[in-house]
């Protein structure tokens, strides 16, 4: 009898303890759960910080949430391969400025503008595109899009579309072309980065 | 005779398939494989770089200022009559795509919207339409070619600046040339032979005006986030452009657009 009882107790404990694991992951590893966190974040950060503080704090975002590495690779397209390993490190360094910097000064001030988020759609290549929309106070709504990637250290945003138009792709278009137009090697670039970082 | 007239079909016919392989070259750029990931097709860059910074010294000069003028200090409220002003005449041309793009339901409703907004609200100042539950579309002729050209989205033929207008390519530029000769304000202006030049002139001038002061922000800030403005543009409007095509073809094909992403990212 009592052996039964605590059979049932272990089978109980047993399965709810596979309940919680697969649970909780599942809802960790939530891409709209990420956008909405990264969202609401920085939406507070652009209320509360102003000028490097912001951008520090962005910054801190970025690294928690974004894949950067991938983002840097992704950024440099066939000319990745051509770059020293401190090449990469310096010109991931340089962009993560650059975008910390992007993303400060591109909010503004915080305009009551909402994000609301749409479909989730999971694609078999690991990708999962999150849509949204970013509502402002006056005018249209804008279309984001987010590219969530999970690569075994939980999701990160790899890529965000904005009308369509991909942060990254059109960076590495931009650098693709300052590269043939500059001899062609990745360092006149990085240089161009590193300048344009510490102004 | 008849072998004769058999050669000359066969030499025509060869000839006709050259005209169009060149044809597919001239639209269909480097479509084998393209994924999208792909470099937009600029055949004529060093053209295109010259027309872009004269561009540029007009807008700097007068279209940017103007705008931010137009921006800033016109009331809210006016610039809003402004764009349903011109939205309202630029409806036909949207219903005439609508009809071509095979939506006749979207055409009579876009019509729809032009009868009450040029009568009620008072020849397009205030947009009742869409409060009457009738939503604006927007559609041009680039996107009507690009909805039945067989390549990617990210493919509209050679990338084409165009003086004042800017970033285009040969769809787009195409089917903006399409859309002036199919306008009817256009054509009944022309056929009423009144001067009406100083009008056409103030609605081509306002809609640049307008779609500059719209602009300003997403265009400081992609010329000051690239190192290379030019390229820089030419990639978003490409993307841009290849996003609202793909909004029109998605209804149909949903599957074939995933998987596009999916080799996108796999590219990268």
């Amino acid at each position: 009898m009592l052996l039964l009882a605590i059979r049932r107790v272990a089978i109980r404990l047993v399965a709810g303890a596979a309940v919680l694991f697969f649970v909780l992951p599942a809802s960790a590893a939530d891409p709209s759960k990420l956008i909405e966190t990264v969202a609401a974040e920085v939406i507070n950060i652009v209320k509360t910080k102003t000028g490097a503080d912001r951008q520090a704090a962005i910054r801190q975002v970025m690294q928690a949430n974004f894949d950067l590495p991938f983002m840097t690779r992704s950024a440099l397209g066939k000319h990745w391969n051509q770059a020293t390993e401190a090449q990469r490190a310096r010109f991931l360094t340089a962009l993560e400025t650059a975008e910390a910097r992007a993303y400060s000064e591109r909010f503004g001030q915080y305009d009551g503008q909402t994000l609301s988020l749409g479909k989730v759609t999971a694609r078999p290549n690991g990708i999962t595109v999150v849509d949204s929309k970013l509502n402002q106070a006056t005018g249209q709504p804008i279309k984001l899009e987010w590219e969530v990637r999970d690569n075994g250290q939980g999701p990160r945003i790899t890529d965000v579309k904005v009308e369509g138009v991909s942060l990254i792709m059109t960076r590495r278009s931009d650098f693709n072309s300052y590269i043939q137009n500059n001899g062609g090697s990745v360092e006149p670039l990085i240089q161009e980065l590193e300048a344009r970082a510490s102004r | 005779m008849v072998e004769s007239l058999s050669g000359t079909m066969k030499r025509k016919a060869r000839r006709s398939l050259v005209a169009m392989a060149v044809a597919a070259t001239l639209m269909g750029g480097c479509a084998t494989g393209d994924t999208g990931a792909a470099e937009v097709w600029d055949p004529i860059e060093t053209p295109n770089r010259f027309l872009f910074s004269l561009n540029r010294v007009v807008d700097i000069i007068a279209l940017r200022p103007v705008a931010v003028i137009y921006r800033d200090w016109v009331p809210e409220p006016a610039q809003k009559s402004v764009r349903n002003l011109l939205d309202n005449l630029g409806e036909p041309v949207t219903a005439i795509n609508e009809v071509v793009q095979g939506e006749p339901g979207r055409a009579a409703t876009t019509m729809a919207r032009f009868l009450v907004n040029s009568t009620i609200g008072v020849a397009g100042l205030f947009d009742v339409a869409t409060s009457l539950g009738l939503e604006r579309t927007k559609e041009d002729a680039g996107k009507t070619i690009g909805l039945y050209a067989g390549a990617e989205p990210e493919n509209g033929g050679f990338y084409l600046m165009l003086p004042v207008i800017g970033p285009s390519n040969a769809r787009d530029g195409t089917g903006l040339m399409m859309d002036y000769l199919v306008d009817p304000f256009r054509i009944l202006t022309f056929n009423l032979a009144i001067d009406w030049t100083a009008y056409q002139a103030a609605r081509y001038g306002m809609n640049v005006i307008d779609y500059r002061s719209r602009t300003i922000f997403a265009l400081d800030d992609l010329e000051k986030n690239s190192v290379d403005y030019y390229a820089a543009l030419r990639s978003a409007y490409t993307q841009n452009r290849a996003d609202l095509i793909r909004q029109k073809r998605e209804k149909t094909d949903t599957k074939g657009e995933l998987e596009r992403r999916d080799n996108l990212a796999l590219v990268r």
